[in-house]
């Protein structure tokens, strides 16, 4: 690997994925989803040979290297921003349904992988875990634009998400982690208890030390610090760094001062190494891949089964709670875009060894699929199931305006007398 | 320039409590204060302290200048990202109404015996212009940039012409 290449490549990656970010931005879509599809530009471009491969290292181990740094920042950022008060005010229906809105994709998924497509378990249950995460920025924008957001399922779709990614993150453990079941839970018990219980307890002490250490941008420092011990206990652990990032994140979560440190973290992660990451998946996805029966029938299956199973699982879950059919629904619709979770399980999971090397790029193909399609069919699915409500709050409106320009009226008539 | 070291060293040395205002100078809202309250505040103060209620004024959050960017944006100009999600909740379209719903959370406080050069290098490593001074999770008083240069200026004011005189004394001595 030529040095001046991998600069290239970092500078035209970063360059050209923001210019896709912007676009799909435009059409008020995730722009993650832009700077995907400028790595699958720039990835077929190569591997269509119109690109000699050594012009752009998309393919090369400093770049995967960049973009695991990426995923790291991104569950760190995940972490930081969590909201640990808000997980405690969630209510019952919120809870079951999450509960439901996790297992049942994650069931069907499993079932589907298992029985159907004749995968080995591991696999099939790795592809239940990438239907678990739901990626709740589109559904924010949209109960936004159409004024639902603080209803009460805004609410419980917000907190519901929160517990959502939580869990979806937990699970990849199960999907990548070696060893017997016993071995694996033992470490998770130690994994939780060094870095839930002790971290939590101990987090300002080290604050503390951090501010008291008399050196350029310490807590910063020390934050990313202890974000990569983290990451590489879970690493050797569970083959899964991810879970060190995103636990070190919502420890640090707990401080004002932990908070603090959010603003730069950002600019280190959403300026550098995340997009980097976003480029690099979609630079893995060979087009040539849906010329196989066998991806497209994947593809399909998983972006069914991650459609049917948020509005079911949560759905009915929230339905048992208590809600009625109609918020039901609304519920499970608002859970159905998956992004960046679901692309980071996928990548941790080829990488873990979760889904076999000849499956890796049926599973890429399948994924980027169901997160463009959960994208794109949510809107206009939220917008239909908010129908009656977007109505009657405009008719709500007119009645307003109409009293207004009655008392008006009446004034005007009172100082004309 | 002597005289400025001079009080630069005393104004390092002061304790925060001995500049902070009293209470009753500072914005306080209650944590259910309509945002046009809080707007209100905000024609002539740089910041609002949101405490739980004014009985037992323990503080949950403040709002700045900075934080009326996020509730005045439309939605549109809030990108939810993972990690980014925190921010989308603020914008006055997406249904705040209250001090809770745009108020930050992570303000930083201070001990109210602390120094004022602990003050300035705590502002400093964060990045914020203004502390909180609590005390038994009460909130107290405050420290701002603003205060302590009114501090600073009243200090060399008032002690200028002692420290000059002494030099003259020590000079003729």
């Amino acid at each position: 690997m030529e040095p001046e290449y991998a600069l290239l490549t970092i500078g035209v990656a970063l360059i050209l994925g923001k210019i896709g970010d912007h676009i799909i931005e435009r059409f008020e879509l995730p722009g993650v989803l832009g700077e995907i599809f400028i790595g699958m530009l720039l990835g077929n471009l190569i591997f269509f040979g119109i690109l000699p491969n050594s012009a752009l290292i998309l393919h090369d181990e400093t770049f995967e290297f960049l973009a695991k740094i990426g995923i790291i920042f991104l569950l760190f950022l995940g972490g930081l921003d969590t909201e640990v008060e808000m997980v405690k005010k969630t209510g019952v229906v919120a809870t079951v349904s999450t509960i439901g809105g996790v297992f049942v994709p994650l069931i069907l998924g499993y079932i589907t992988g298992f029985y159907l497509l004749k995968f080995s378990s591991r696999e099939a249950f790795t592809m239940g875990v990438l239907l678990t995460a739901t990626s709740i920025g589109i559904t924010v924008r949209v109960m936004m634009d159409l004024g639902v957001l603080r209803s009460e399922v805004g609410a419980a779709s917000l907190s519901a998400s929160i517990m959502d990614d939580f869990l979806g993150i937990a699970l990849i453990i199960f999907a990548v982690g070696s060893g017997s079941v016993l071995e694996l839970g033992e470490k998770i018990a130690l994994f939780f208890f060094i870095t839930g219980i002790i971290a939590w307890y101990a987090i300002d002490k080290y604050v503390k030390f951090a501010e008291w250490l008399r050196v350029e941008m310490g807590v910063l420092a020390l934050s990313i610090g202890l974000m990569f011990i983290f990451s590489a206990l879970a690493e050797k652990w569970f083959q899964a760094a991810i879970e060190g990032a995103f636990m070190s994140g919502l420890v640090l979560s707990k401080l004002p001062e932990g908070k603090r440190v959010m603003e730069e973290v950002r600019s280190i992660g959403y300026g550098l190494f995340i997009p980097l990451f976003f480029v690099y998946v979609g630079a893995q996805l060979d087009l040539r891949v849906f010329t196989h029966g066998d991806a497209i029938k994947l593809a399909t299956i998983i972006t069914l089964l991650a459609i049917l199973g948020k509005v079911l699982g949560r759905g009915i879950f929230a339905r048992l709670a208590g809600w009625d059919w109609r918020k039901s629904i609304q519920m499970g619709i608002g859970s159905i875009p998956r992004l960046e979770v679901a692309l980071v399980a996928v990548m941790v999971a080829i990488h873990g060894g979760a889904i076999p090397k000849a499956h890796a790029q049926y599973f890429m193909a399948a994924t980027l699929v169901f997160v463009t399609v959960t994208t794109l069919i949510t809107p206009p699915l939220l917008k239909l199931a908010f129908k009656s409500e977007i109505e009657a709050m405009k008719k709500q409106k007119v009645e307003k305006r109409k009293i207004a320009i009655e008392e008006s009226k009446q004034r005007i008539s009172e100082v004309k007398k | 320039m002597k005289d400025f070291e001079r009080a630069l060293q005393t104004f390092h040395s002061l304790r925060v409590k001995q500049i902070m205002p009293s209470i009753l100078n500072m914005p306080i809202a209650d944590k259910n204060t309509p945002l046009i309250d809080i707007f209100k505040i905000l024609r002539t103060r740089h910041h609002v302290w949101v405490v739980n209620n004014k009985k037992d004024m323990k503080p949950i959050g403040f709002i700045r200048y900075r934080n009326i960017i996020d509730f005045l944006l439309p939605p549109g100009s809030h990108m939810a990202r993972f990690g980014k999600i925190s921010d989308v909740f603020k914008s006055i379209l997406g249904g705040a109404e209250t001090a809770k719903d745009i108020m930050d959370k992570n303000f930083l406080t201070i001990d109210e015996n602390a120094t004022v050069l602990e003050a300035l290098e705590k502002m400093k490593k964060y990045k914020v212009q203004i502390l909180a001074i609590t005390k038994d999770g009460r909130l107290v008083g405050e420290i701002s940039l603003r205060l302590l240069v009114n501090e600073l200026l009243r200090l060399m004011r008032v002690g200028g012409a002692e420290w000059s005189q002494s030099t003259h004394s020590s000079q003729s001595e």
